[in-house]
C-alpha cells in the first residue's frame, strides 16, 4: 500500500486544528476546546454535587428522629425531589458524558476535537443555566413528587414544578446535542488505523452511551413538554379526571429514565476497563466480550422500562417479559464483572487511590446489581416497591457504582487534566472514609426496606429509628470523605507532584502526549496498529515520536 | 491544507482506510438530529395512541370524526411540496439556477398553502365544533399538540427554505458545495414524511 | 359543483400526480450513491406512500373508523 498523501477534506474534519486561543475568555470561558469544556463540565457538576449533597444531609438530619421536626413535611418533599434531580441530571450524567467523555475520548481516538466544537460549547452552557433554573424552583415552591414527578402529584405541586420541567427539558437538549456530537466524532474521526476493535474500552462506553443520550433524552423531552403544557395551559394528558392517564407519564418517563440508568453506568464501566489493565499491568481480559456486552446492555435498556411499573397496574402477561428481559441484563453485566476480576488475576497490582476506587466499585456495584436482580422479580418487587430497599438499591448502583467510578477516574485522569498528581495519602483517606461511610449508610436501608419503611416520608415508625440514626451518622462520614476529596483536588493543583506525560504507565493515546495536552492535542495525528492493552508489546502507535520533544513545532492552524 | 497527517505505515490494510472515509461530518450530524426529532414525535404519537386506546373509543363520545376529504387535499399540497423540493435540489446539482429557484418558490408556496389549510381546519374545528386545545379532553389535547408541533416544523421549514433561497441567490453555494441545500431538502422531506404518519393515525385509521 | 366536490377532485388528481412523480423520481435516482441520497430515496418512497394514502382517503375508502363524520 502506498504512503497516503494527506487527504483533503471539507469543513469540520479530523485534522482540523483550531487557532490557538489568546484571550482568557476564549481560552477558559467560552472555549471550543473539548478538553476545557470537559473540565468546565466536571467543575460545574461537582459544584452541583455540593448542593445535592447538602440536600442529602438535610434529609438525613430530618430522619435522625422518627417524628422529624427539622423541616416541615412539604419542605422534606422538596428536598428529596431536588436532591434526586440534581444528582441524576446535574451531577452524574454531566460528569460521565460531558465531563470525562469530552476530555478523554477525543484524545483516546486521536482526534483534535469533537466533530462540532461550537455545538459542544452550546451543550455545556445550557447545563449551568438549566441547573440554576432547577434551583430557582425553590423560590416559587419546588416540585414535591420526587425526581420521577409522577402525576397527579406533580400536577398539584407548586409553580416550581413547571420550572423543574423546563430545566430538565433544557438539560435534555444539552444531552441530545452531546450525544449527536459524540456519536459523529467516534464514528467518523478516529485516527487512521483505529478500527472498532482497536478502540479503548472507554470509547466503547461512550459509543454505546451516545445513542442513549440522543434517543432516550428526546423521549423524556416529549414527556416533560407534555407535563409543562398540562400544568401551564391546562391541556389534559395525565389528569385522570379529564380523560388523561397518569400511567402514561410513567411509561414516557421510564422509557427515558431506564436507559438513563445506563447512561450513568456505561461510561463508568469504560473508565473501570481503562484503570484495571493499567494498574494490573496486564491486558484487559475479554476485550471483545466487554465491548459487546456494553452494546448489549445499551440495546436491552430500551426493552425493560416497565419493570419500574409492576405496581402501577399493568397486565400480568406483560409483567413476565419485562421481568425476564430485566434479568437478561445481569448477563452482560456479569460478563464485565468476571472480565475485570480475570484482568486482576495474576496481575502486578499497583494499589493507587484510583485502583482502590476501581476495586471498591466492583464490590459495591456487584452488590447493587444483585439487589437489582431481586427487584426485577415481580413477586419480590411487589413487596419492596416504594420502600427503602429501592433507595438502597439505587444508591448502591449510582453512588457505589457511578460515583465510585467517577472518583477512580478523577484520580486517574487528574494528572492529565492538570499536570499534577493528586495527593495519594489524602486520596486513601478519602477512599476509606467514603467506602465505609457509604456502605454503613446504605446497607441498613435494605433492612429498613424489607421491614416495610416507605421511602419519601418525613416521619416514620419509631421501630426504625436506630438504623436511621446509624445511616445518618454514617452519611456524615461519607460526606467527610467527599470533603477531603474536594480539598485534595484544589490543593493538589498547586502542590501536587508533577505528573509528566504518563505517570501511570498507561497505554492509551491520551497518555502519550504532554500533560495537560496542548490545544491541538497531537502534533501529528498518530496511526494505530493494535488495541492498546498488551503490556508485553511496544506501544502500537506510529507518528508520536515528536510529541514530547519541545523542539518539534506545534502544527499550524488551517484556514481561519 | 495538508497538515501533519502521519506517515501511514506500510503493510497494514486497516490503517488508512478509515481515514480515507472521513468526509463532511455535518451531514451525519444533521441526520442524527433528524433521528432525535423523530423520537420526539414518536413519543407524543405514543402518548396519543395510548390515550386513544384507553377505553372510551375514538373519537371520544361527543366528538365527530375529522374532515378526511379536506385533510386529504391539504396533505396532497404538502406531499406535492416534497416533490417540488426534490426537483429544486436536482436542478441545483445540474447547475440550473433558474429552475432551482422556480421549484423552490413552488415549494415555499405549497408549504405556506398547507399552513393556511391547517389554519382553516383549526378555525373550523374551533368555530363550528368547539374543539379546543385545553377544553376538549384528550381529543383536543392530542390533536392540537401533535398537528401543532408538526405545523410549527412546517412553519420553521418555510422560513428555512426562504433563507436558503436568498442565500443561494446571493451565491453562498456552488454546484458541488451545497450542504445547506441538502440539509434543507432533508428537513423538508422529514416534515412531509412525519405528516404521512400523522395523517394516517389521525384521519385514516 | 359544490366546494366539497372540488376539494375531492383536487385531492384525487393531486394524489395521483404526487404518487406517480415521486415514483418516477425514485426510479431515476435509484442508483445514486451517497448517504444523503439513500435517505432521499427512503423519503421519496414514503412520499409515494403518502400519495397513495391521500388518494384512498379522497375517494372515501380510508378514514371511516369510529363515529360518523
Amino acid at each position: 500500500m502506498a504512503v497516503a498523501a494527506a487527504p483533503t477534506h471539507g469543513g469540520g474534519v479530523a485534522d482540523h486544528i483550531h487557532p490557538e486561543p489568546h484571550s482568557f475568555i476564549r481560552r477558559y470561558i467560552f472555549s471550543i476546546d473539548h478538553k476545557i469544556i470537559g473540565i468546565q463540565y466536571i467543575v460545574t457538576a461537582f459544584l452541583f454535587m455540593v448542593m445535592g449533597g447538602l440536600l442529602a444531609e438535610l434529609i438525613r438530619v430530618q430522619l435522625m428522629n422518627h417524628s422529624g421536626t427539622f423541616v416541615k413535611p412539604d419542605t422534606f418533599n422538596e428536598l428529596y425531589s431536588i436532591h434526586g434531580s440534581t444528582m441524576v441530571w446535574l451531577v452524574i450524567i454531566p460528569l460521565l458524558t460531558g465531563g470525562f467523555g469530552n476530555f478523554v475520548f477525543p484524545l483516546q481516538i486521536g482526534a483534535r476535537d469533537v466533530a462540532f466544537p461550537w455545538l459542544n460549547m452550546l451543550s455545556f452552557w445550557i447545563f449551568p443555566v438549566a441547573g440554576l433554573m432547577l434551583y430557582s424552583s425553590f423560590l416559587m415552591g419546588a416540585p414535591v413528587a420526587g425526581w420521577t414527578e409522577y402525576p397527579p402529584m406533580s400536577l398539584l405541586g407548586g409553580p416550581g414544578t413547571s420550572m423543574w420541567a423546563a430545566a430538565i427539558f433544557l438539560i435534555g437538549v444539552s444531552s441530545t446535542l452531546t450525544g449527536i456530537n459524540f456519536l459523529v466524532t467516534i464514528l467518523k474521526m478516529r485516527a487512521p488505523g483505529m478500527t472498532f476493535t482497536r478502540m479503548p474500552l472507554f470509547v466503547w462506553g461512550q459509543l454505546a452511551t451516545a445513542p442513549l443520550l440522543m434517543i432516550a433524552t428526546t423521549a423524556l423531552g416529549a414527556a416533560l413538554a407534555a407535563l409543562f403544557i398540562e400544568r401551564q395551559f391546562g391541556v389534559p394528558f395525565f389528569d385522570p379526571t379529564r380523560g388523561g392517564s397518569p400511567v402514561l407519564w410513567q411509561h414516557m418517563f421510564w422509557f427515558y429514565s431506564h436507559p438513563a440508568v445506563y447512561i450513568m453506568i456505561l461510561p463508568a464501566f469504560g473508565m473501570i476497563s481503562e484503570i484495571f489493565p493499567t494498574f494490573a499491568r496486564k491486558p484487559i481480559f475479554g476485550y471483545k466480550m466487554i465491548a459487546f456486552s456494553t452494546v448489549a446492555i445499551a440495546l436491552l435498556s430500551f426493552m425493560v422500562w416497565a419493570h419500574h411499573m409492576f405496581t402501577s397496574g399493568m397486565a400480568p402477561f406483560l409483567q413476565l417479559p419485562f421481568m425476564i428481559l430485566t434479568m437478561f441484563i445481569a448477563i452482560p453485566t456479569g460478563i464485565k464483572i468476571f472480565s475485570w476480576v480475570a484482568t486482576l488475576w495474576g496481575g502486578k497490582i499497583h494499589l493507587t487511590t484510583s485502583m482502590m476506587f476501581a476495586i471498591g466499585f466492583i464490590a459495591t456495584f456487584t452488590f447493587g446489581g444483585l439487589t437489582g436482580v431481586y427487584l426485577s422479580a415481580v413477586p419480590f418487587d411487589l413487596h419492596a416497591h416504594g420502600t427503602y430497599f429501592i433507595v438502597a438499591h439505587l444508591h448502591y448502583v449510582l453512588v457505589g457504582g457511578s460515583l465510585m467510578a467517577i472518583f477512580a477516574g478523577m484520580y486517574f485522569w487528574y494528572p492529565k487534566m492538570s499536570g499534577r498528581i493528586m495527593n495519594e495519602f489524602w486520596g486513601k483517606v478519602h477512599f476509606w472514609l467514603f467506602f465505609i461511610g457509604f456502605n454503613a449508610t446504605f446497607i441498613p436501608m435494605h433492612w429498613l426496606g424489607l421491614l416495610g419503611m416507605p421511602r419519601r416520608v418525613a416521619v416514620y415508625d419509631p421501630q426504625f429509628q436506630f438504623w436511621n440514626q446509624f445511616a445518618s451518622i454514617s452519611s456524615f462520614v461519607m460526606t467527610a470523605g467527599i470533603l477531603v476529596f474536594f480539598i485534595n483536588a484544589i490543593v493538589s493543583l498547586r502542590t501536587g507532584k508533577k505528573a509528566g506525560a504518563n505517570p501511570w504507565g498507561a497505554r492509551t493515546l491520551e497518555w502519550q502526549i504532554s500533560s495537560p495536552p496542548p490545544y491541538y492535542n497531537f502534533k501529528k495525528v498518530p496511526a494505530v496498529l493494535a488495541a492498546p492493552y498488551d503490556f508485553a508489546e511496544p506501544l502500537p502507535y506510529r507518528g508520536l515520536e515528536g510529541e514530547l520533544d519541545p523542539n518539534v513545532p506545534a502544527p499550524v492552524a488551517a484556514g481561519h | 491544507m495538508a497538515i501533519s497527517v502521519s506517515q501511514i505505515p506500510h503493510g497494514d490494510p486497516n490503517v488508512d482506510q478509515l481515514y480515507a472515509e472521513t468526509r463532511d461530518l455535518r451531514l451525519n450530524g444533521f441526520l442524527l438530529f433528524m433521528v432525535s426529532d423523530l423520537v420526539l414525535f414518536s413519543s407524543i404519537i405514543f402518548a396519543y395512541l395510548y390515550l386513544r386506546n384507553s377505553g372510551q373509543g375514538w373519537p371520544p363520545p361527543g366528538f365527530s370524526r375529522l374532515d378526511v376529504a379536506f385533510a386529504a387535499f391539504n396533505s396532497v399540497v404538502l406531499f406535492g411540496s416534497g416533490v417540488t423540493m426534490h426537483f429544486a435540489l436536482e436542478n441545483w446539482k445540474h447547475g440550473n439556477f433558474i429552475k432551482f429557484a422556480n421549484w423552490m418558490v413552488a415549494t415555499i408556496v405549497l408549504g405556506a398553502g398547507f399552513l393556511s389549510g391547517q389554519g382553516y381546519e383549526y378555525w373550523t374545528l374551533y368555530q363550528k365544533m368547539h374543539v379546543s386545545w385545553s377544553g376538549s379532553g384528550i381529543f383536543g389535547a392530542s390533536f392540537f399538540t401533535l398537528t401543532g408541533m408538526h405545523g410549527f416544523h412546517v412553519f420553521a421549514g418555510v422560513i428555512y427554505l426562504t433563507v436558503l433561497l436568498l442565500q443561494a441567490t446571493n451565491g453562498k453555494y456552488t454546484q458541488h458545495k451545497h450542504f445547506g441545500l441538502t440539509a434543507g431538502t432533508l428537513y423538508w422531506h422529514f416534515v412531509d414524511v412525519i405528516w404521512v404518519l400523522l395523517f394516517s393515525i389521525f384521519y385514516l385509521f | 359543483m359544490n366546494i366539497l366536490s372540488i376539494e375531492h377532485y383536487l385531492a384525487i388528481i393531486g394524489a395521483i400526480i404526487v404518487t406517480v412523480v415521486a415514483i418516477i423520481a425514485l426510479k431515476n435516482d435509484w442508483k445514486t450513491p451517497g448517504l444523503e441520497n439513500q435517505v432521499f430515496k427512503v423519503m421519496l418512497g414514503l412520499l409515494a406512500l403518502g400519495g397513495v394514502l391521500s388518494f384512498f382517503a379522497a375517494i372515501g375508502v380510508l378514514g371511516n373508523f369510529g363515529g360518523k363524520a
